[in-house]
Parts: structure tokens; sequence; C-alpha cells
């Protein structure tokens, strides 16, 4: 379980997370979501004892990350793109940290096979593409087999296999009871994944839900074409809806697709589309993380 | 605390530029030992400060601090590792190169013997230096208009400066070698205080 209380970062003037309050709960892979600069990384480095609060509190299982006995078994994070020293091999790298983690090397070579790493094991982190940093970084938080995952950005530089890989990755981590916490750019991917949003706009809390619920706020609207829009638009309004016409197709806000049918139905206008747009999470967000 | 230092001792082992660099100063500070005892003692004071403080400024310049404290987020702990680790790793850096210098004549014997009493010194102010100002290019550049304007040109050398003070101790001349403590303790007093400043992810 992770939470925040009021969790607040300043620097100087600049209230970079403001009194920020959410949990990302066990069995669930939550979302944290903000435009760039919105605090997102600061909040996490919080979160993982790296950078500290000017006020309130970051904890996982009820205690700050600087409290936790061997946080290695606890908690695996990536950060940035993939920390690592240029002139070191995957392999040793990973070796370097399994120490720490008090995890084998046989650990280590599970690991660089289930991140498709084996047959770079004995490359320079240097020589790594972005999406193999990420891949390493990827195993290196895995290494203590930690109950709750923060991953900061780490589909950065993976392809679409890579990302399908990491998806199944942190969707079999929840699904076993583990706690995932998950910010990315990437909202088309992110919302295949994740189960619950964050949602963060200059340091301060938007929204915190779960996705179905978010995408339940969002309104719903129709695609319509028909033979004639123009009286078709006329009769949608006459019955309450809000139309916008976009050359010979019209959105509508406020009828189900049912009633819309029905009343081109019965002026019969022929209707040659009637879609229900679904909300996608990229725009439910920018609506949110845009507002003022 | 022996998990951080293994995990140190394996990192500069499989990194062929750490490795490389103590090479080549060992071979340097070698080879002026056969010349002159005095020279190898400021080559080994140079070297085991430049190996210091590589060990620990890799870290922020590579940004992987973030994975030491990480797996140890008590701050305190990790900067000893650190110090522990370029302490053991200069002591036979200066132990092996000082072989010639050792069996040159007593006198050269007295300084071997008093050079790797205050290596260690040097290794906890090199670190420390490093916890502090975090970028080995800043310290590196510093040191050097430090040690030829400073402690050269205008101390002559005869000042209670850190380097002047390694050097008076090397050769048991004065309060060198108390000299030199009280500068790596206060190094490591200041290091102590800026570990805790909040690692930035740039």
């Amino acid at each position: 379980m992770i939470e925040t209380i009021e969790l607040t970062k300043t620097y100087g003037k600049v209230r970079a997370v403001d009194g920020l309050s959410f949990s990302a709960r066990p069995g669930r892979v939550t979302g944290f979501l903000g435009l760039n600069g919105s605090g997102k990384s600061t909040t996490l480095r919080m979160l993982l004892g790296l950078t500290r609060p000017t006020a309130g509190e970051a904890l996982i299982d009820g205690k700050p990350f600087t409290e936790l006995p061997q946080p290695l078994r606890r908690v695996g994070a990536v950060l940035e793109q993939g920390l690592s020293h240029p002139g070191q091999s995957g392999r040793a790298h990973l070796v370097s940290q399994a120490i720490l983690a008090g995890a084998g090397k046989d650990r280590v070579d599970r690991l660089l096979e289930l991140v498709g790493l084996a047959d770079d094991a004995h490359r320079r982190t240097g020589d790594y593409s972005l999406g193999m940093r990420q891949r390493l970084a990827v195993a290196t938080a895995l290494l203590g087999e930690p109950d709750v995952l923060v991953f900061d950005e780490p589909a950065n530089g993976l392809d679409p296999s890579g990302m399908a890989w990491l998806r199944d990755l942190l969707r079999d981590h929840a699904d076993a009871g583990g706690t995932v916490l998950i910010s990315s750019h990437l909202l088309a991917e992110l919302a295949q994944l994740i189960d619950d949003v964050v949602i963060i706009a200059d340091g301060r809390l938007r929204e915190a839900m779960p996705l179905t619920e978010l995408y339940g706020l969002a309104t719903q609207r129709l695609r319509v074409q028909g033979a004639d829009p123009s009286r078709l638009g006329q009769v949608f309004e006459g019955a309450g809806a809000s139309v916008t016409a976009v050359e010979e197709t019209l959105e509508v806000v406020g009828l189900e697709a049912r009633e819309a049918g029905e009343i081109a139905f019965a002026e019969g206008i022929p209707l040659y589309e009637l879609t229900v747009e679904t909300p996608h999470l990229e725009q439910i967000f920018l609506d949110l993380a845009g507002a003022r | 605390m022996t998990a951080l230092v293994r995990s140190q001792l394996y990192r500069m082992v499989t990194i062929r530029s750490s490795w490389l660099s103590i090479v080549l100063f060992a071979v340097l500070a070698a080879s002026f030992g056969i010349l002159e005892p005095y020279w190898w003692a400021l080559f080994v004071g140079i070297g085991t400060f430049g190996i210091s403080v590589l060990t620990v400024a890799q870290h922020y310049q590579h940004r992987t601090a973030a994975l030491l404290y990480l797996a140890q987020p008590k701050r305190l702990p990790v900067l000893l590792a650190l110090v522990l680790t370029t302490v053991g790793v200069t002591l036979i850096f200066a132990a092996v190169t000082g072989i010639p210098v050792y069996f040159e004549d007593d006198l050269s014997q007295k300084m071997y013997e008093r050079t790797l009493l205050v290596v260690p010194i040097m290794a906890v102010f090199g670190a420390a230096t490093a916890a502090i100002v975090r970028r080995s290019s800043w310290i590196f550049y510093g040191f050097g208009v430090w040690f030829v304007l400073i402690e050269g040109l205008a101390g002559q050398m005869r000042w209670p400066l850190p380097i002047s003070s390694y050097l008076d101790a090397a050769r048991g001349v004065g309060f060198g070698r108390l000299f030199f403590l009280g500068w790596a303790v206060v190094a490591l007093a200041g290091a102590a205080l800026a570990l805790f400043r909040d690692l930035t992810s740039d």
C-alpha cells in the first residue's frame, strides 16, 4: 500500500507538490498522471526517500521509505531512464545491485532472461539502447522480489513488443497481490493497464479514482452522419441536445444513441453513421490536467 | 554495511575505467618510488585522493547514488561504506606501489610506513570532499589550482594546508599528521551535513 498524506515540496517560493494525498492499493495498478513539471517525479522521489518533503508524509506499508527494513525486498523502483554506470556491463550492474538486495547470481541470470537481455548481458550499458536500459532498470527493480513497484516513465524507449511485455509484467504483479504505481506520458498504453488513476496538475490532486469511474465522469458524445445534417441538427437540439457540426458529421452531447436513432427515424432522415464515442484517457486527462 | 562495501568493490573491479586509473596511478607512483621516495609519497597521495574522489563522485555523475539510497535509505552508512572501500583500496594501492621504496634504505622504509599511516586519512579526505562537491571535474580543477597557487606558490608547501600537511606527515615533519587529520575530520563533517541534500535527477 502506497499512501501520501498532504505531501508538499517547495523550492523557494515554488510549490512543486502541494498538499498531495492519494493512495495506491495492493492488487491494483495505479496510473500517476500529470503534465511535464506537474510534480510527478518529485512526488515519486519523496516517496522513495530521495527528496525530503517540506511537509506531509509519503508512506509505503504505513512507513516512510527511509524506515523500511530491507527496502529492496519491499520496493522496486525504476527512475529516470535507467541508472547505471555506462562502463559497467548489464550483468555486472545487476550483480552489484544483487549484492545490495541480498539476491543471488542465479536471480540475476533469471532476470536477464526475463527482460530479454541475456544475449547482451556482457555489453557495456553505455552501448545499450534506451529500451535496453529501461529493461535493465526493470530487472534491477525486480531483484529483491518486492511487493511494491514504483515505476517512473518505464515505457520510455520501449518498442511495441517491449510495451506489451511490460504491461503483462505489471498486470501479473498486481494480480498476484502486488502494488504498482506507474507514471507515464504514453496514455493510450497506460489506459490498457491501469485500474486506478491519480491525476495531478501544478502539484495538486485533480482526480483520484478507479479508471472506470473516471470514464463514467466523462461526457458521452455521439457521432452522427445523416442525409440532411442541418435538419438533423435542429431536431436533436429540439430534443435538448447540444450539437456541433464538423463538416458533414454532427457531434451530439446529451442524447443516448437509441434516442438519437429514434428521433432520426421519426423525422424520416436516413442515418449513415451513429457512433458512441468512447471516452479516452488522453482527452479526459487533458481536460483535467489542463483545467485551472 | 558489508553488502555496501562488497557491492562497491565489485563495481570497482567491473568498471574498466576504475581499475585502469588505479593501475595507471600505481605504475606512476611505483616508478617515481624507484627514483625518489618523496615523489612516491606525493604520487600516492594524489592517487589516493583521485581514487577516493572518483569512487564517490561517479555515483553522483551517473546518478547511481539513487540506487545506493534505495538499498540503504540511511545515508550515513552509505557514506561510511564508500569511505571504508576507498580506505581499503588505497591502502593496498599504497602498500604495493611502495615496495621499491620499502627496500631502498632505512629512511625510505620509515617514509613508507608513515605514508601508509596517512593514506587512509587522505582517502577519507578525498571521499568526503567528493560527497560535498559531487562533481569530480570541479574537484580536480579546484584541487589543481589550489595545489599550485595556494599551497605551492603562496604557502611554499609550509602552511598547514591539506597537501602540505599530508607530505609533512609522510616525512614525519612536525604536526603534519595531526593537521591533516583535522582537515579530514572537517571534510567528513561537511560531507555528513551535505549528504542530506536532495538527490536531484539531473
